[in-house]
């Protein structure tokens, strides 16, 4: 996958902390802790995943690292720079740069405006082009992400969840940004569906030269798409590390109860699993010391009382337990798939060949 | 109480687990077609639809949204709204009876005692104003002479079943004082405080998270060998998929398109849609290249193939395809497929 210099960092948060809400005149003040003190750094020409179950915090990072909302305390930086400091016109300047796309393609489409108009809202806010060459550039980038021009005055309810989330990442390219954050950006969408937008994604990833930053719960879709990956759980980040790393041999307890929950599509390998008992606390109301402590196996009384450092491995990982090193290869370790039937690949191959002709037909034909 | 020890026995007295041939299965479904009115003609959204599952298995229903898995479980049910719906044409005998024959009042007394349905959103699907013991209870006193404190008593029994913690204080716990996957529980317990024959689960997990979700079909893995209950499970997720069934379906645009036992399924997966979504799914191994993709979308009913209709997404697909409907057709015992073409290999092997 990508080979850029692993120094090479394009957008970093540093202690990045988000508290919402606050008590009201009668009631005892609950402040809900969605990111707690995260750090880390994006390099350049990566997909970056971000990884959690409901309530972890990873879309309020997501959000953070755009300043979409304000941060409670910390600092972003684009090209070292802090952007949190920056006016609005700047900011809205530096908004080519970093682009979101969002899961509900339909909530984030403007019922009102064809997709011509949503597509060129971003060329005519940061002044890119006018008159013929706009419409020229709409129509580029509808066939970049594989929609007809020609469509170009029909309004959002009129395409399917797909092509609604082609729009939203024509609308997010328009601009040549260098980054974008696709938060869940194929969890609403069909199997058959997310393969295309995936495909598409990776497609435009070489093309445009972009950084990837992919917010997401489902852990097959980002081995598949990410160079690295961080776990967050109750708002901090428990293990960030390479993919293959982390896939083949998970530090965190919560990494292996995560990856162990996956269930596996093979039913020869069927078996009964070490799952995880009961819920996520709830983030207004941390459990102290290790976060994860109260759902977790290998818990002993330290994990109570200290909260485990994000500290470094010798292979360069970065793993918050206390006992990491003894937890290793305890029982639950990677998640082995077994490689398809024999039939399934000769069919797979002859599938895709046969695919590829059907692309090759649709290409020559008007 | 009696009934339920005797009733939990039963399965277990019987150790062949597997289906002798003679014995009928609990569910035949034959045919079954569904017509909403407003349809173009001749497409129905369900069409020509068979399956069948039998006591203590459990059949996986496969397919992306509007291939018309969830009106076909509703249909069973009864619980299509007619109009606009109409049942054109199929069987669907049940112990002995054809559901689709039965009157309103049957159906009624049939429904949550000996067939039991789990629906995807536990949110809305559970009355925000009552409690959970309230609403465990209703359906236990509806289908049984029992007291209102004995039906909270097997309440509270269901709530253990479903493991679900401090369940004496839970019974007057309110639905939104449960997180999502406490609520599904709830769910499971509600449907299964009868002990139904068969259970309906339409999409029982999509809504968790996945640590949640191995919970949850544990537990329902775990209730149904100790019940011997039959399950019919709706999903899009060939991992679930894997994970629970003995018997898989797959629909695509109302039809069922390749059924048989789980292993032929995804060891020797015959029609291209199959093969397509197996493609689809990124596998959980290192990377290997680009996903395989099916192309376009579903088509709308006005533009649905008078043949099969995968055929405008089908990349093997030709005239043949495009105007005579395949049969389901056996390639080897129990499995079938719907597609003029399979084994694939033999017939679209030579690269031509």
């Amino acid at each position: 996958m990508s080979m850029m210099p692993s120094s090479d960092i394009i957008l970093e948060g540093v202690g990045l902390k988000k508290h919402f809400g606050s008590g009201g005149l009668l009631s005892k003040p609950t402040v809900v802790r969605a990111v707690d003190g995260v750090s880390f750094g994006i390099r350049r020409g990566e997909t970056f995943a971000v990884v959690g179950e409901s309530g972890c915090g990873k879309s309020t990072l997501g959000r953070l690292l755009l300043r979409l909302i304000e941060p409670t305390d910390g600092d972003v930086r684009y090209e070292g720079r802090s952007i949190l400091k920056l006016s609005k016109g700047e900011m809205r300047r530096l908004r080519r740069d970093l682009q979101i796309i969002f899961q509900d393609p339909y909530a984030s489409l403007n019922p009102r405006m064809n997709v011509g108009d949503i597509i060129a809202e971003p060329i005519w806010l940061h002044n890119l082009a006018a008159g013929s060459e706009k419409r020229e550039r709409v129509a580029d980038l509808m066939r970049t992400v594989g929609l007809l021009p020609t469509h170009s005055d029909r309004y959002p309810h009129e395409f399917s969840g797909g092509q609604r989330q082609r729009i939203g990442i024509a609308r997010a390219l328009a601009g040549d940004p260098k980054l974008i954050v696709g938060d869940e950006p194929v969890s609403a969408l069909d199997v058959s569906i997310q393969a295309q937008i995936i495909n598409l994604l990776e497609d435009l990833k070489d093309r445009f030269g972009l950084t990837l930053v992919i917010v997401a719960h489902d852990l097959a879709v980002i081995r598949h798409m990410s160079d690295r990956i961080a776990v967050m759980y109750l708002g901090e980040i428990v293990e960030l590390s390479d993919t293959d790393a982390l896939f083949d041999n998970p530090l965190h307890p919560y990494t292996q109860a995560l990856l162990a929950a996956i269930p596996i599509p093979s039913p020869a390998s069927r078996q009964p699993k070490v799952l995880l008992q009961g819920d996520v606390p709830s983030p207004a109301a941390p459990p102290p010391g290790c976060r994860f402590h109260t759902r977790c196996p290998h818990a002993r009384p330290v994990c109570k009382e200290q909260h485990p450092a994000l500290e470094t491995t010798p292979d360069g990982r970065q793993v918050a337990c206390h006992f990491w090193r003894d937890i290793q290869g305890a029982g639950a370790g990677s998640i082995s798939a077994p490689p398809p039937s024999a039939a399934l690949s000769q069919r797979l191959a002859l599938y895709r060949t046969w695919r590829e002709r059907q692309d090759k037909t649709v290409a020559t034909s008007p | 109480m009696g009934r339920e020890a005797a009733r939990q026995l039963a399965p277990q007295s019987n150790p062949t687990r597997e289906t002798a041939p003679s014995a009928p299965p609990l569910l035949d479904v034959q045919g079954l077609s569904v017509r909403f009115d407003g349809a173009p003609k001749g497409v129905n959204v369900v069409d020509d639809v068979s399956f069948s599952v039998s006591k203590g298995k459990t059949l996986c229903i496969v397919g992306e949204s509007g291939c018309g898995k969830s009106v076909t479980s509703l249909a069973l049910m009864g619980l299509l709204p007619t109009p606009p719906a109409r049942i054109v044409a199929g069987a669907a005998v049940f112990d002995g009876q054809d559901l689709l024959t039965l009157s309103e009042r049957e159906r009624s007394d049939l429904r949550g005692d000996r067939i039991a349905m789990i629906f995807q959103e536990p949110m809305t699907s559970l009355n925000p104003a009552f409690t959970i013991g309230d609403q465990i209870a209703e359906g236990i006193v509806r289908h049984r002479k029992v007291s209102k404190a004995e039906a909270m008593e097997r309440a509270l029994d269901m709530l253990r079943k479903v493991r679900i913690p401090a369940p004496e204080k839970r019974l007057r716990a309110y639905p939104h004082e449960m997180s999502g996957g406490m609520r599904q529980r709830v769910m499971i317990a509600m449907a299964l405080a009868n002990d139904p024959q068969l259970l309906i689960a339409d999409e029982p997990t999509t809504a968790l998270d996945v640590t949640i979700q191995a919970q949850i079909l544990t537990l329902i893995r775990r209730l149904q060998e100790e019940t011997g209950t039959a399950m019919i499970l709706i999903t899009h997720d060939l991992g679930v998929v894997a994970e629970v069934a003995d018997e898989v379906a797959v629909m695509y645009a109302g039809r069922v398109v390749e059924s048989g036992p789980v292993e032929a399924i995804f060891d020797d997966p015959q029609h291209p849609y199959t093969i397509g979504l197996m493609g689809s799914v990124p596998s959980l191994g290192r990377r290997q290249g680009r996903l395989a993709t099916i192309r376009g979308t579903v088509p709308p009913a006005e533009l649905m193939p008078k043949g099969c209709r995968f055929t405008p997404r089908c990349p093997f697909s030709d005239g043949h395809c495009a105007n005579d409907p395949p049969p389901l057709a056996e390639i080897r015992p129990g499995h079938r497929a719907r597609c003029w073409y399979a084994p694939l290999e033999l017939h679209r092997g030579a690269a031509s």
